[in-house]
Parts: structure tokens; C-alpha cells; sequence
């Protein structure tokens, strides 16, 4: 088995994240005139990015693991490896890690927190605020295995290299296929109508999923249309009328009662609650998104064939 | 207005002397020195500094060396930076509300900075776009900025304070709706990341990134303390000091851009820490009167200290939550009480 092969996705060589170190003012001045362009033409790639190494790398599978992620917990549960984990990310709910120590968020891990549970795995799925505690933390000597989790191909690549470093590389596999079987399963669930679905995030502003987010990627594979794909970015701020005339048959409220503010009146009859948080879970828990979403848009039968 | 100290304070005992200075700087570095030491010996976790320094490979050398340090040395360089460049733009300015937040010197870091925040989501199609480009955007943000506030403050020729600062502000308006129009591009993770950014944090930086900003900051701080003698005679007025043989608007453009350099410094590499520049060269004015051959030098180590026990406290508080503050935020929080009291206490 190879244990480096998560890196050989070709980032595993750089440090965190592309950019160059030595980046000229010239440089930046150039990059900063293409985002003007970039602003207006946005980017819908979800190609799928590997994970990748920092650190140094173990010669034997690790023994006290610390996730960042929710997710990433989720996925070492899931196979079997829960009695690894030494610390786990302060949004962590799982029972199983209910007595963990945490060690920060997703933005704002907790280094030193961290360092002293001595892991020799720490989990992590990239994001801006944890990038210079990361790469710090690989620098003095914290073996780090970088996963992102931006979509279903994201994940189910993720799982398997979590596995592999773990050293279940078979459980890995039987987990992805697993979930493609699940998933395969759930296909076009909510009938032959494909149903206009909006996924709200917020409600003040209003922020729905958009292309490219994990959210329309599951409406899409339940046989629903977002009502948002023809909009710019993943997560766009839409305007209320433009919802209202894109009229969609349900809205699916995913703010989990954040914002403080209450969903649209026009739209009240239409929305349905999300009752867990398996859509910020992309993991294992992926497929119980898709079952809440098949049990919502096509309540009458829920069946499991075309 | 006027700078308040600048009449009835400036009395015999508060008259500049080498001796003062030197007691004045001994005494400032005393400070900075004993709250080094507990930014130090203080954090999430108990250490040993004896195990720190016998054995490299220990955790606690490695908390010690690879975790504290850097960061007291990065809150040390941004305090002092902040602290000396307010000293100075109030000293220029002649008005006590000028700050280097004010100029619009920070607004052009910010967006500078979140333009390449959002271009790494954008461009890159990752959310770990480096650290590099989000610190040179900044720095070349700030340096335009700077330049845009000095061109529309000159007329004639001349840099006029006023037009300088009102300047400074619309440009932060406009910075600050620019950011908020950028925000939309990005998603709720990422402006959040942004807001935690903006707020001022101190974060890890390299060795060699804090070598480079540690000489920048202190050549503008040699260059600050090279004019003060100039600034203090520039508060009689123009006209007065250029009869006393200052070059007045020689000047004010070297001390603007060395303040300038100082805060784009700061700023590219803490983002947005609110308050040090404007209450620490204050307090320093309330202590030790307003001679900026003594302000420059008290600012900057006051700054210093100040920023590092804010991070501390930043690192500190949260503890039981497993997560840190910016430290941006201790700063006003604890900042604007203090200077608050100090200043009626002071009735100046």
C-alpha cells in the first residue's frame, strides 16, 4: 500500500495552497486586475481537487488522530476507527466524541491545543483561517492530511484517503461504494415532475445554493431542479423578487433558524425545514441529505426505483 | 482643534532632554519586556521554559518557539509600527482624531486584501489560496491608497491637513462598500473568513517575513524620529517653522510616507487591528507631554506592549471555548474604557 499516494494529485509538494511565496508586487497588481475580469465572469468549476500531505509523513498507521471537521470526524466513525480520534473540531455533535477534547473550528483552530494532544494525523478540510495554523503546525512536525470536501466526487475520495491513512484502505473502498449504492439507489427519487427546489441558507440576506454547491448537486441527482442554477457562484445572494417569480414548488429552509429573521410570507406555503445537518455533513451522513430530500419532494411514496 | 498637551503641559519638567528620553525608553521597555515575558509563559497549554530550551524537540519548545514566539514578535512589530506612524500623522495632521485608520491608509490594505481573498476563490477554484498574496495585495492596497490621500490632500503644492484627512475618510467608505460588494462574490464561509481577517488577528508568519517587516518598520521608525524635531517646530504653523529653517513640505511628504510604509506593513500582515494607532500615541502624549522626539520612541513601544497583552488576552479568554478572538477586538474593548477614564481623569 501506498501511504503517500494522497499526495501524488501533484499539489502535495506545495505548500498549502498554490500561491507562491515569493509573489512580486508586480504580480499581485496583475492578479489583482484579473479578478476585476474573474468578478463579473464567474467560475462554475467543481472539478474535483486531491487530497494532499503536508508534514512529515508516518511509516506507521497513526494512533491518536485530531480532526478540524465535522465531516472528517464523521468519516473516521464511519470506519470503525472512532477509538483513534484524541480531539475533534468545537462543532463536533457526534455522541461517540461527546467526551473529546475540542480543539477550534473550521476558521479558528486552537494550535496549541492542538500540538498538545501530540496527534500524529491531523485531519483537516482546507479553508483560509486554518491555512497558516496548518501549515505552522506542519512545520513543527504534525503529520497533516488535507481534504476537501467540496462535492460528492470530493468526498467520496476523501473517505478513501482518510482510509488508506488510517490504513483501511479496504474499508475506504467498501465505505465510497457504499455510498455510491445509496446514492444509486436515491436516483431521481422525487419522481418524473422534477420539481422547482430552492435551498436557503439565509434569509437576511437571502443566500441560496447555487451551481456548483454540494446542495445542487444532490437536488440534481434526486431528479429536482434548482431554482437557483442559473445563477452566478454556489452560494449567491438572490433578490427577493427573482425568487418569487422563479417560483419554486418547495424551498427547503437550511438556516437552521440563523439570521434571525423569518422565511419570505409569500413563499411560507412552500417552505419545508431541513431537520438535520447532514447537508453541511459532506461525508458518510451525504446519503442521509439525499434521504431527507427524496422523503420531502416526493412525500407520497418515497420509492426506491424510477 | 488642536493637539491638547500642546500649551499648558508643556512644562519645565516635561522639557526634552536626552536623559528623559533615555529614562522614558528605559522605563517603556521595561514594560514591553515583562508583558514579552508573559505573552511568552502564558497561552492554552502549561509550559516549561526550561524544558523549551534543553531539549528542541519538546512540546513545550516547540508551543514556545513555534507557536508563541512568532506571534509576540508579529504583535510586537505590528503595535509599534501602528503606534509610532499614529504618533506621527498626528503630529503632521495637527489634529488629535488623526490615526492611521483614518487616512484610508487601512481601507486600501483591507480591499487590497479581500480582492485577493476573493480572487483565490474565484481564480484558484480553492479555498487555500496562500497567505503570500493576501499580504502583498494588502501592502500594494495601502501604498495606493497612501497615494491617493496625499494627492488629493496637496493643493498648490501644498499638503493640506484637512482635505488629507476628509480624503482618507471617503476612501474608507469606498473601501469599506467595495468589500461589502465583494463579499456577495464569495460564500457565507469565506466572508466570514474575510470579517475574522478584517478585524485584525495576528496569525504565524515566517521568519524571514517578520525580518522583512521588522526592518521596514524600524527604518520608518529611524526616518519618524529623524523629523520629529521638524514636526514639533511645524506645530507653531508653516510659516513659523519654515522661518526656523524647516522645509516644510519636504517634510511632511517624508514623514507621511515613512508613517505610511509603517501601517501598510502592519496592516498586510494583521489586517484591520482597530485603535492602537490612535489611543497608544495619546496615552504617551498624557504621560510625557507632546514632544515627538519623545512621542515617536514612546509610541512605538507602548504600541508594542499594548498589542501584545491585547493578543494575549485574545489567546486567553477563550480558552474554555477551544477557540481565540481577534485580537483586534480586545483592543477597543479594553482600549476605549481605559482611554476614556484616562482622559477625564487628565480633564485635558
Amino acid at each position: 500500500m501506498r501511504r503517500d499516494a494522497p499526495s501524488r494529485g501533484g499539489r502535495g509538494d506545495v505548500p498549502f495552497g498554490a500561491a507562491p511565496r515569493d509573489a512580486s508586487l508586480l504580480g499581485a497588481v496583475a492578479r489583482i486586475a484579473l479578478v476585476a475580469v474573474a468578478c463579473v465572469v464567474f467560475s462554475h468549476d467543481a472539478r474535483a481537487e486531491a487530497p494532499f500531505r503536508l508534514g512529515p509523513v508516518p511509516d506507521a498507521p497513526p494512533a491518536r488522530v485530531v480532526t478540524l471537521a465535522p465531516s472528517l470526524t464523521e468519516i473516521v466513525l464511519d470506519l470503525g476507527a472512532g477509538r483513534l480520534l484524541a480531539g475533534v473540531s468545537r462543532y463536533d455533535d457526534a455522541a461517540q466524541v461527546a467526551s473529546l477534547p475540542r480543539v477550534g473550528g473550521y476558521l479558528d483552530p486552537a494550535p496549541e491545543a492542538i500540538l498538545a494532544l501530540r496527534p500524529d494525523l491531523l485531519l483537516v478540510e482546507p479553508s483560509p483561517g486554518n491555512r497558516a495554523v496548518v501549515e505552522r503546525l506542519a512545520a513543527l512536525g504534525v503529520p497533516v492530511l488535507v481534504l476537501p470536501l467540496k462535492n460528492v466526487a470530493d468526498t467520496l475520495v476523501s473517505i478513501r484517503a482518510v482510509a488508506e491513512a488510517l490504513g483501511r484502505a479496504d474499508d475506504g473502498a467498501a465505505a465510497a461504494a457504499r455510498i455510491e449504492r445509496a446514492l444509486s439507489r436515491l436516483r431521481s427519487c422525487a419522481g418524473g415532475n422534477a420539481p422547482r427546489t430552492l435551498v436557503v441558507y439565509g434569509w437576511q440576506p437571502l443566500v441560496a445554493a447555487g451551481p456548483g454547491s454540494f446542495a445542487d448537486e444532490l437536488l440534481t441527482l434526486v431528479g429536482a431542479v434548482n431554482a437557483a442554477a442559473g445563477l452566478a457562484g454556489p452560494y449567491p445572494t438572490l433578490s427577493v423578487e427573482a425568487v418569487l417569480v422563479s417560483e419554486p414548488a418547495f424551498v427547503l429552509d437550511a438556516s437552521g433558524g440563523h439570521g434571525g429573521s423569518r422565511p419570505l410570507e409569500p413563499l411560507a406555503g412552500r417552505v419545508r425545514r431541513l431537520r438535520t445537518s447532514a447537508f453541511f455533513r459532506p461525508g458518510p451522513r451525504l446519503v442521509e441529505a439525499a434521504e431527507e430530500l427524496c422523503a420531502i419532494l416526493h412525500p407520497a411514496d418515497g420509492r426506491k426505483e424510477r | 482643534m488642536t493637539l491638547p498637551a500642546s500649551t499648558e503641559t508643556a512644562t519645565l519638567a516635561r522639557r526634552f532632554s536626552p536623559a528623559r528620553l533615555a529614562a522614558i525608553v528605559a522605563l517603556l521597555a521595561a514594560i514591553a519586556l515583562a508583558v514579552f515575558a508573559a505573552a511568552a509563559a502564558l497561552g492554552a497549554e502549561r509550559i516549561s521554559f526550561g524544558a523549551a530550551l534543553l531539549d528542541a524537540g519538546s512540546l513545550d519548545a516547540r508551543i514556545l518557539f513555534g507557536l508563541r514566539m512568532p506571534r509576540l514578535v508579529l504583535g510586537a512589530i505590528a503595535g509599534a509600527a501602528l503606534s509610532a506612524a499614529g504618533a506621527a500623522y498626528q503630529g503632521l495632521l495637527r489634529n488629535p482624531l488623526a490615526d492611521p485608520f483614518v487616512l484610508g491608509v487601512s481601507g486600501g490594505a483591507a480591499l487590497g486584501g479581500t480582492l485577493a481573498l476573493v480572487a483565490g476563490s474565484l481564480l484558484g477554484g480553492s479555498a487555500l489560496q496562500g497567505g503570500a498574496l493576501v499580504t502583498t495585495a494588502a501592502f500594494a492596497g495601502a501604498v495606493v491608497a497612501t497615494l491617493l490621500a496625499f494627492a488629493a490632500g496637496t493643493v498648490g503644492g501644498r499638503l493640506d491637513p484637512t482635505r488629507t484627512l476628509l480624503a482618507g475618510v471617503v476612501f474608507n467608505s469606498f473601501a469599506a462598500a467595495m468589500i461589502t460588494i465583494l463579499k456577495v462574490a464569495v460564500s457565507p464561509e469565506k466572508a466570514q473568513e474575510l470579517l475574522f481577517w478584517l478585524t485584525g488577528s495576528l496569525g504565524y508568519e515566517s521568519g524571514s517575513t517578520l525580518l522583512l517587516a521588522g526592518i521596514a518598520v524600524l527604518i520608518a521608525m529611524a526616518v519618524l524620529s529623524r523629523q520629529a524635531h521638524a514636526l514639533n517646530l511645524m506645530v507653531l504653523g508653516d510659516d513659523a517653522a519654515a522661518a526656523l529653517g524647516v522645509e516644510v513640505q519636504r517634510t511632511r511628504l517624508v514623514v507621511f510616507f515613512a508613517a505610511s510604509l509603517a501601517v501598510a506593513v502592519a496592516v498586510s500582515l494583521t489586517g484591520m487591528v482597530a485603535f492602537v494607532g490612535l489611543i497608544v500615541p495619546h496615552l504617551m502624549r498624557l504621560a510625557f507631554g507632546p514632544d515627538q522626539r519623545l512621542l515617536v520612541p514612546a509610541s512605538a513601544l507602548g504600541g508594542a506592549a499594548f498589542l501584545v497583552a491585547a493578543d494575549l488576552g485574545a489567546r486567553l479568554l477563550f480558552v474554555p471555548l477551544g477557540t481565540e478572538l481577534p485580537a483586534g477586538a480586545i483592543t477597543a474593548i479594553a482600549g476605549g474604557p481605559f482611554f476614556l477614564l484616562l482622559m477625564r481623569r487628565r480633564s485635558m
